[in-house]
């Protein structure tokens, strides 16, 4: 008991400060965007760094492109990007780009990807309906939190439950460190070492919302009781309350051991896989860790996880690093930003749109990742855009689009039938997607990535191959800086530069005795280049 | 210490000697390599060769399924559960191991066989995972296995060789402890042989010949340097990293041919498949790569668990005397760890099958060579084997051990993101009794 009366005013305490920024603030009504640019510029000025430039305009276009809809520009896109002279051309083509099936289908992948990376299932088939329907985040959560598993609709959610039901303790620290953007899994064997905040109460406290699900036949189901138990580093057996990572108890009286025949004897009918799935709990604690979490005053944790995630993602740095570690001792870079950023989320009812769009139509989202003037400054300033690995699918897609012929998109399709054509190739590069690892922070490119592009069959037949519809097969028909051109317009999504004509040029001279080699040697270079494996 | 029977001691003022030697001559040829734009070290020969000798690297001769410590290396002869076999005495009086191990009886001088591990876990998947990377994972955190570890801690940044090989042809069993670079990142994670003794996608295609593939190769090169230009990220540097690697492990396509071996040192490790990569494992530490992993399988007996163990057993023993003998007639093995390892070993109880189950609680590995005071037995089961008696191993323990072994400290700290994660489990202390 006692650890917990410590802890307790201490987290109030930080609660308290943190609502009470949030009032002096700056006042909602602002755009996402103004405020993201306001405090990220004052920290600027405050660390005398003058941000690096805006990027140039087809370097905007791939960075948009590349994380809303998750593949590069084709080259119509890039052309008309930069051909036009409508002074919101980027807006529209945020708005363009968001408004596509294309957007839904990538959003789903990288849900996807932050929810179920380390398990073997997925939750993206759920994901492109809820996506597609502009679900909010809190819905998506209690989804998939309390999936029904007798809506056939529903159900595909249940995989990020059923995947970690066999391990509670994995279950209950990977939703803390999804949902709430805390990792209180040391807290399991001791109190945190370095963080106050967390004692083993908050971890057996959160485990206690998850120790009566189980899995009966494939299918999940929840107990009406269960008690968790755990032993102090002094040896002291104790019994967990139901209780949140605010401190913030739940009053139950089913705090007690599972009747041995419910628990442990199923029967042999509830264990076969086409029985329907057990009876619903008549108190269910997911439902109230559900319920809790999303209160008002319980909320921030929730709300800022998922603003530190998406940002995270957009930005390739999280406002509070790592990820997992949003406690009251690893503070924000942005408090006030991140404060505001949780509140307005969570008023406009977690809609993952406004903040995305925020987030991508700001300035600071849009700098140059050059810094040529000095020392690179820290990441947390925000002061120059991040190189960031491409996912496997952003790379797979990409990979497909740049050796494709570009006349595969023309200008002249309509937005349901360049659609349809983009959501072919997407489908046809997912195979290819296996191939690569999802990158995490400080990602490190394997040689065995290196090997497979270098001697690999598969890119050989797959990327490099010079049939009628692919962009080797028209660049055969070009004379050489016309290939040259259409080559890393197609490829790099960006005309070439006078340099890289030369280089390339020079190169196709050197081979003129096999212009087809040479050819696909200049393709292969370019797919391989660093410019193309990133996003800048 | 009173658990360790050290019946062979090597702990001359000549070893400590040997030690100090070799510290001051890895610290000059350190400097040295400092200077390599100079003068090409790898063309030096004497040099090379002797940076090379001094590299620390390991061998994990992995027995997939959980080999048996009762017909291994912790016999019961006699005991109700000890099965049909003897125990016989070996090279290091007072040590008896089974007698389908005679030729590893007469090396025993170079081998610490740990009799006490207690792993707590009976499951293939978990306890392979447990048992390769010595702890379990925890949430938003995978951990490096101990290949990927020693390729970062032995290996070279820029090594023209791979820095962790794992052959694991057999099926069964081969998703349960697949290598894995956990947070370290694909750069440590293995080349893994499956179903051919050539790694894949590391042979040029017919379409390209070799000059083309060496252009092609710098003109991406000088394109991807354009490109870094004032970007500074340690990801885009190991991009360039991963393939400024590829025509040197190319070139290194022949460390996995045994058909360049002398027929004399082929016959030596025997026509087996597992004969063989252990030879491929030979010559690969040979050329400085730090870990290679040999997987055999499939000692998971619970049937017939004697046949089974009388057919595998002799292999082992075979190949494993004939790896220490080559190792140290080169002059490798003082550098080199053997380690024999499973998920788990097997239950003392015979079940009705004649076969023997999973079995966590007390069972053995042996560790060889490289920092190993061999000719030893550290900890002891009870008279049936069902438990510990003395010197209770866990993973952790045994991980802390072997990279002491190999001139690592075990509580060093990698960094995910900002926070400090330590080699093994804060606490964790290496059983100084088996270092030598």
């Amino acid at each position: 008991m006692r650890s917990r009366h410590l802890t307790l005013p201490l987290l109030v305490l930080g609660l308290t400060c943190s609502f009470a920024r949030s009032a002096e603030i700056t006042p909602s009504g602002q755009t996402v965007e103004q405020v993201v640019d306001r405090y990220i510029e004052s920290s600027l000025q405050e660390a005398h760094v003058t941000p690096a430039p805006p990027a140039d305009d087809a370097t905007i276009l791939r960075r948009l492109t590349l994380d809303l809809v998750g593949r590069i520009p084709t080259v119509e896109e890039t052309q008309a990007f930069l051909a036009s002279t409508n002074p919101n051309k980027r807006v529209e083509r945020i708005d363009r780009l968001m408004n596509s099936p294309g957007f839904v289908r990538h959003q789903a992948t990288e849900f996807d990807a932050m929810l179920m990376n380390g398990t073997k299932g997925s939750v993206r088939a759920y994901l492109l309906v809820a996506l597609s329907e502009s679900r909010s985040w809190d819905r998506i959560y209690r989804e998939l939190m309390l999936p029904d598993e007798n809506d056939a609709k529903l159900k595909p959610a249940g995989e990020f439950l059923r995947q970690r039901v066999r391990d509670l303790d994995k279950l209950t620290a990977e939703v803390s460190c999804l949902f709430f953007g805390v990792n209180v899994s040391c807290a399991r064997c001791h109190d945190h070492p370095l963080v106050a905040d967390w004692k083993q109460d908050h971890f057996f406290g959160m485990k206690s919302f998850f120790s009566r699900t189980y899995e009966s036949g494939g299918k999940l189901a929840e107990r009406d009781t269960g008690l968790v138990k755990f032993k102090t580093t002094k040896g002291i057996e104790r019994q967990a309350k139901m209780m949140f990572l605010t401190g913030k108890i739940v009053p139950t009286d089913t705090l007690k051991e599972t009747p041995a025949d419910t628990s442990k004897k199923k029967s042999k009918k509830e264990g076969e896989k086409k029985a329907p799935p057990p009876p619903a709990p008549k108190f269910s604690a997911r439902a109230e860790l559900v319920k809790l979490s999303l209160e008002p005053e319980q909320r921030d944790f929730f709300a800022r996880s998922i603003v530190n995630r998406v940002w995270h993602r957009l930005f390739g740095y999280g406002l509070v690093m790592p990820l997992d570690q949003m406690h009251s001792e690893n503070a924000p870079s942005h408090p006030e930003l991140l404060d505001w950023l949780a509140r307005d989320t969570a008023e406009h009812g977690y809609d993952l749109r406004r903040l995305i769009r925020g987030l991508v139509s700001s300035n600071a989202y849009a700098r140059d990742s050059r810094w040529e003037k000095g020392e690179t400054p820290r990441a947390a300033l925000f002061a120059v855009a991040r190189v960031r690995p491409l996912a496997p699918m952003q790379l797979a897609v990409s990979l497909r689009l740049a050796v494709a012929d570009p006349k595969t998109f023309p200008a002249s399709l309509t937005a349901d039938e360049f659609d349809k054509r983009m959501a072919g190739l997407e489908s046809n590069a997912s195979g290819m997607e296996r191939l690569f690892e999802q990158p995490g922070d400080d990602f490190q490119v394997g040689v065995g990535e290196a090997l497979l592009f270098s001697n690999g069959e598969r890119i050989q037949k797959e990327l490099l191959a010079d049939g009628g519809d692919r962009l080797l097969g028209r660049m055969q028909q070009l004379k050489n800086d016309e290939a040259i051109d259409l080559a890393v317009r197609t490829i790099l999504s960006r005309p070439p530069r006078a340099e890289e004509k030369k280089l390339l040029g020079d190169y196709l001279q050197q081979c003129a005795a096999k212009p087809k080699d040479a050819r696909q040697q200049i393709v292969w270079a370019l797919l391989t280049s660093a410019e193309f494996r990133f996003n800048y | 210490m009173s658990h360790l029977r050290r019946s062979h001691f090597c702990g001359s003022p000549m070893h400590a000697l040997d030690r100090r030697g070799f510290l001051g001559l890895a610290a000059g040829a350190a400097a040295f390599a400092a200077d390599m734009t100079q003068l090409n070290v790898l063309q030096h020969p004497l040099l090379a060769g002797e940076m090379k000798k001094q590299q620390k690297r390991c061998i994990l001769l992995w027995l997939a399924g959980g080999a048996s410590q009762l017909e291994t290396w912790d016999p019961k002869p006699g005991a109700p559960t000890g099965g049909p076999f003897r125990a016989i005495p070996t090279s290091v009086p007072g040590i008896h191991i089974s007698e389908l191990m005679p030729e590893m009886a007469k090396r025993m001088k170079h081998t610490c066989i740990v009799r006490s591990l207690n792993t707590r876990n009976g499951d293939h998947g978990g306890a392979a995972q447990l048992m390769m990377r010595g702890r379990r994972d925890e949430a938003n955190l995978k951990y490096p296995d101990l290949g990927a570890v020693l390729a970062r801690e032995l290996g070279q940044a820029d090594s023209q060789v791979p820095d962790y090989v794992s052959f694991y042809f057999a099926t069964e069993g081969r998703g349960s402890a697949p290598g894995s670079a956990g947070f370290l990142g694909s750069r440590y994670a293995p080349m893994e042989l499956y179903t051919s003794m050539i790694p894949e996608n590391i042979r040029r295609l017919d379409g390209i010949d070799d000059l083309d593939h060496k252009r092609r190769g710098e003109l991406r090169e000088s394109l991807s340097k354009q490109f870094a230009k004032g970007r500074a990220s340690s990801s885009l540097g190991s991009h360039g990293e991963a393939y400024q690697r590829v025509r040197g492990l190319m070139a290194s396509e022949k460390l996995f041919d045994v058909s360049r071996e002398p027929q004399k040192i082929r016959e030596k490790y025997g026509p087996t498949l597992f004969g063989e990569q252990a030879l491929a494992a030979r010559r690969l530490i040979e050329a400085g790569v730090p870990f290679v992993r040999v997987g055999r399988a499939w000692w998971d007996s619970h049937g017939e668990n004697f046949e089974t163990h009388r057919e595998l057993v002799p292999e082992l023993d075979h190949v494993m005397s004939a790896l220490l003998d080559d190792l140290e007639q080169r002059g490798l093995l003082e550098h080199t760890l053997v380690i024999t390892l499973s998920e788990f070993g097997r239950t003392p109880g015979i079940n009705a099958s004649l076969g023997r189950d999973h079995f966590a609680s007390a069972w053995s590995a042996t560790l060889s060579g490289c920092g190993i005071q061999g000719g030893s037995v550290y900890g002891k089961t009870d008279a049936k084997g069902e438990r510990v008696a003395d010197g209770e191993v866990g993973a952790a323990e045994l991980f802390a051990t072997i990279y002491r072994a190999l001139g690592i400290n075990h509580q060093k700290n990698y960094h995910v993101g900002s926070r400090p994660v330590p080699l093994t489990e804060p606490g964790t202390k290496p059983i100084k009794a088996l270092l030598a």
